[in-house]
């Protein structure tokens, strides 16, 4: 009977795999398009706004280069939409009342709208209004801003940049080591641990003293117009922040739920027990409601991290060239559109594949037990 | 409701009140300050936007984004449909009042009393809101004569649900789930087929017909991914997880470029089908989570139970765990409605003519052209989601708790 | 099949039950004669529960023998089945189904196993609720029951199947005092009018007035088996001693 049910299962799957892959090679030989991935060192063709890119690149460098602005707009919009989503959450429950109020509208307004209309709006009705590109704006003077490209303030490295991380990557290292050693000692004699105290003092000493002897190795470089070149600071296009403001605001959005959701989750009870047993108030949150709010709320918000990096496919709305816009221009160019969008599947694939593996074993080793 | 119970107290004054919610402390007073004057600069300006501009675009172009392109003379289909959707959606919210009203009978419990008018408007004000806006843009009567219909249309099914006698009730509820046949008919007998539709339109069908389709291959996989034979397991799981890895927008390249390929070359189905074919694929994997976590919610000692009594893993299946899983997914059911209505937008990426993209269409029109209009015109858009958005996932939380409190 | 009317109702021979690597069953052997009313006590994480549960199969056992009115249990889901719907189970938590009303928790049974008409399974069901005392309850919903009345309800819902053999899992361990009475009751009048029945429970007064036979398990295996007025008198083991000494 089981044996029969599986047998059966296996056969229909394998029979409608058949049937599209029978098709497929069927008809790619009818319509004369090849099967291989030998299109990938053909030339792209088209030339990729913001990118060093000659049109005669092959398909496959613009892919990767796709692959690496996706990245970006991951690398930059992760911290950020973290740090937003949980202000955001906790003031929700804030006792101000302006605070919660201005929190609610804000999460309740952008969360029921559809991101790809943020990221259209903040294209269309901000970013092409701002002032054309040869009379770029200079706020505060030290933002370069026009429709075309915006500029903010970046690091540059000096001379001996690559010493001062290297001591830097030390000092974190050895930071490790005197958390553990300071748990230790709480450990051995009660005494009260200060390992923020220690770690966080000891990297900033090291951090502070190699700067100065190493004379300045990481400064920060303003953006600086001059006549129509811009130089310094840390660039992009404007539809790359018109993709990252609105995704950012929208997940951030959603994160701030599952901030309020999970505080809110900790249940009466703890509180009354966790004051029962006379704990202070930094200690009852310290100890007891944050490090359970912490658990429950892991989860979901790696799955925002992971609708962030699926939504920014929708950056093709706007022109900028993610790795879903490269692989539409490629198939408007004539490439074989199933290889190609096989492809794009598999980046995002592989990401999100990496992300839920590790939720998978955090959530193998922290679940909470329910009731 | 809760104004009713509220002991009468002292009004402990304005001043005071400010004090408590605002200035409690130094930071809170800060923050407020700071919060308090960025969102009266913006209030500001948002008045004096509003007032200054001219919504000239939306008035012209308004059936544009509410059908896009359907034949203009046909437009009564339209309104037709809208009725008979609405009746549909009286009925149903009849037929569950008149069932819940008669189990609380039986039980001997208090009756719960219909909603008031006054609830009913709390509860879908912005539906109310996008509904007024639009007819404020109107420039004929048909629209509003349309509403008008509709309403009564609801009002009167809603009444025939509720005073159904208990022995008719299911067969309302097969004529309540027939009639979106009915209205899909309404808008096609004339030959005007899902292809020539647009605008809102486009967006609620995709959504619904979405839903619907997805929704039995959905359980097939949650009852795949909890069955204990290994391959149904294995093929089940890797769908859903294969699916949810990757964005809508590359199954709808894959179904805009890449489906006629394969499938038997003669069958070339249309451009609105491919879409369907690509968000029906999409929402199962997500719906079979869905339902995966509702039979999570099902406790163990269930089935026990079912078992102990005999139940074989079939019966345990359709009458035990089924019912109380599916009744415990609504919620999110819900809110996987909202999110493929969200997701509907993407639509107009693959070149259909849905409402985003009708915001596109009207501001390439001569008379619109690079005017930047795109700040009128998008909002509108968005006013239109949001109160559905919004309103649903109110609704998805109204229901939660009144699911959570019929249990154990 | 050989269903012999006058072979014992359940046996089980040389039982072992594992969890992973903790042997929950060390070589379980009872007997248990049709008519009689075996109480099961122990300390908890003694086996108990499992022992029970081993019965109509909700747990594998892993070596041995468990034979149910002649029917030995396998992996054979017929043979399952069979003694599942001639064995009723009631549970610490009651598990009541309650998206069904208490009626249709009752008649469910009959209806989907025994192929019952609906008008018969609700007389069935509604003379079963008389017998546990609460017919006016019928047409409500668990949520609206309390404790005790839930638990008479699931007693009820396994009498429906007209089993040959109840199961109790600590039936009152859930319940607050007050509503401890009115379910001992019910299953005392169960046991007079004739059922075989295995309870497992830490009501001792239940166990000396109703019992035929009362056994002790600790840590898995069967220490002591003997009638409640040698049990409670003159108990042999000392394991049995110290157990009576910490709750009597």
């Amino acid at each position: 009977m089981r044996v029969v049910a599986q047998l059966v299962a296996v056969v229909v799957a394998g029979l409608v795999l058949y049937i599209l892959w029978f098709n497929l090679s069927n008809n790619l030989r009818r319509l004369g398009i090849r099967t291989d991935f030998d299109f990938l060192s053909q030339p792209f063709g088209v030339r990729i706004a913001g990118s060093d890119l000659s049109p005669g690149s092959s398909v496959r460098e613009a892919l990767l280069n796709g692959v690496r602005n996706t990245l970006a707009l991951a690398v930059v919009g992760l911290p950020l939409l973290t740090i937003i989503g949980v202000l955001v959450g906790i003031g929700r429950l804030s006792s101000n009342w302006l605070v919660a109020k201005a929190s609610a509208l804000f999460v309740e307004t952008v969360r029921n709208l559809p991101p790809l209309l943020l990221i259209v709006f903040a294209f269309q009705a901000v970013i092409l209004r701002l002032p054309a590109a040869r009379s770029p704006i200079t706020p505060f003077g030290w933002l370069v801003i026009s429709n075309l490209e915006i500029h903010v303030p970046g690091i540059s490295s000096g001379a001996r940049a690559s010493t001062y991380q290297l001591i830097l990557a030390l000092s974190v290292v050895s930071g490790v080591v005197i958390w553990w050693s300071r748990t230790r000692v709480q450990a051995r004699t009660g005494q009260p641990h200060h390992r923020w105290l220690w770690t966080l003092g000891f990297i900033m000493v090291v951090a502070v003293i190699a700067y100065i002897a190493l004379d300045r190795p990481l400064t920060i470089s303003l953006p600086v117009l001059d006549g129509r070149v811009i130089t310094g600071g840390f660039g992009g296009l404007g539809a790359f922040f018109a993709v990252l403001g609105a995704l950012v605001l929208y997940t951030a959005s959603h994160v701030a739920e599952i901030v309020r959701g999970s505080i809110q989750a900790v249940s009466k009870g703890q509180t009354e027990a966790a004051n029962a047993l006379a704990l202070s108030n930094t200690q009852r949150l310290r100890f007891v409601v944050l490090p359970q709010a912490l658990r429950i709320a892991l989860p979901p918000t790696i799955n925002q991290y992971l609708n962030y990096v699926k939504n920014t496919s929708l950056a093709i709305a706007v022109g900028f060239a993610d790795v879903t816009l490269i692989a539409y221009q490629a198939i408007g160019n004539g490439q074989p559109a199933p290889q190609t969008i096989l492809i794009l599947m598999g980046c995002y694939l592989t990401f999100s594949l990496v992300i839920s593996a590790v939720v998978n074993v955090y959530s193998r080793r922290y679940r909470l037990v329910s009731r | 409701m809760a104004t009713a119970t509220m002991p009468a107290r002292a009004r402990p004054g304005a001043l005071h009140w400010i004090r408590k919610n605002l200035l409690s402390t130094p930071i809170n007073g800060f923050l407020t300050l700071v919060l308090g004057t960025m969102l009266a600069v913006a209030l500001v300006a948002l008045i004096r936007f509003v007032a200054a501009a001219d919504f000239t675009i939306l008035r012209v172009n308004l059936a544009l984004f509410v059908v896009g392109g359907f034949p203009r003379d046909q437009l009564w289909r339209v309104a037709a449909s809208a009725s008979v959707i609405a009746a549909m959606t009286g009925l149903v919210a009849g037929l569950v009042w008149s069932g819940t009203a008669a189990r609380a009978r039986e039980a001997g419990l208090p009756l719960t009393p219909a909603s008031s008018l006054v609830q009913i408007s709390r509860r879908f004000w912005p539906l109310g809101l996008v509904v007024a806006v639009c007819l404020g843009l109107t420039q004929t009567p048909g629209p509003a004569t349309a509403v008008a219909s509709a309403l009564l249309v609801g009002v009167v099914a809603n009444r025939l649900g509720r005073a159904v006698p208990s022995g008719a009730r299911r067969w309302m509820w097969l004529l309540a789930l027939l009639l979106p046949i009915a209205a899909y008919l309404t808008l096609t007998t004339s030959g005007i087929g899902w292809d020539q539709w647009g605008g809102l339109q486009l967006n609620l069908f995709l959504t619904m017909a979405g839903v619907m389709f997805a929704f039995p291959l959905g359980i097939l996989l949650a009852l795949g991914r909890r069955s204990s034979l290994p391959i149904v397991k294995g093929l089940s799981v890797t769908y859903i997880e294969l699916i949810r890895g990757v964005p809508l927008i590359t199954l709808l390249l894959l179904g805009v470029f890449a489906l006629g390929f394969f499938l038997p070359l003669e069958l070339r189905p249309s451009g609105v089908t491919r879409v369907l074919i690509a968000i029906t694929l999409f929402e199962a994997a997500y719906i079979a989570e869905v339902v995966r976590g509702g039979f999570h919610a099902v406790p163990p000692g269930q089935t026990e139970a079912a078992a102990s009594l005999g139940l074989s893993a079939f019966q345990t299946t359709r009458s035990i765990v089924m019912p109380q899983a599916l009744r415990a997914t609504i919620p999110a059911m819900v809110g996987q409605f909202i999110s493929l209505f969200k997701d509907t937008t993407l639509v107009a990426v693959v070149g259909f003519p849905d409402i985003l993209a009708a915001s596109g269409f009207a501001n390439t029109q001569p008379a619109f052209n690079a005017q930047g209009l795109a700040r009128i015109t998008l909002p509108f858009v968005a006013l239109a989601f949001w109160a559905g958005c919004y309103t649903m996932s109110r609704e998805a939380r109204r229901l939660e708790r009144r699911l959570g409190i019929g249990e154990r | 099949m050989p269903t012999s009317v006058d072979g014992p109702m359940i046996l089980m021979e040389n039982v072992d039950k594992f969890f992973g690597t903790f042997q929950a069953l060390k070589d379980i052997n009872l007997v248990v004669a049709r008519k009689e009313v075996v109480v099961v006590i122990g300390p908890s994480g003694s086996g108990k529960s499992t022992l029970i549960r081993c019965v109509n199969r909700l747990e594998k056992h892993d070596r041995g023998r468990v034979v149910v009115d002649g029917i030995e249990l396998s992996d054979d889901l017929r043979r399952i089945q069979e003694v599942r719907r001639e064995t009723g189970m009631v549970f610490q938590q009651f598990n009541l189904f309650p998206h069904l009303t208490v009626l249709d928790n009752v008649t469910l049974a009959p209806r989907q196993v025994r192929r019952m008409p609906r008008d018969r399974a609700e007389d069935l069901g509604m003379s079963m609720l008389e017998q546990v005392r609460i017919p006016e309850q019928a047409h409500k919903f668990p949520g609206q029951l309390s404790g005790g009345q839930q638990q008479r309800v699931a007693i009820a819902r396994s009498l429906a199947m007209q089993p040959k053999v109840m199961l109790f899992d600590e039936p009152t361990s859930a319940l607050d005092p007050e509503m401890i009475k009115e379910v001992l009751e019910s299953m005392e009048e169960l046991a007079t009018s004739g059922m075989t029945m295995i309870v497992v429970t830490h009501e001792m007064g239940f166990a000396r007035a109703v019992a035929d036979r009362v056994v002790f398990m600790a840590d898995g295996q069967i220490v002591e088996v003997g009638t409640p007025e040698h049990f409670f008198t003159a108990p042999t083991e000392d394991r049995t001693k110290q157990f009576l000494a910490q709750i009597l």
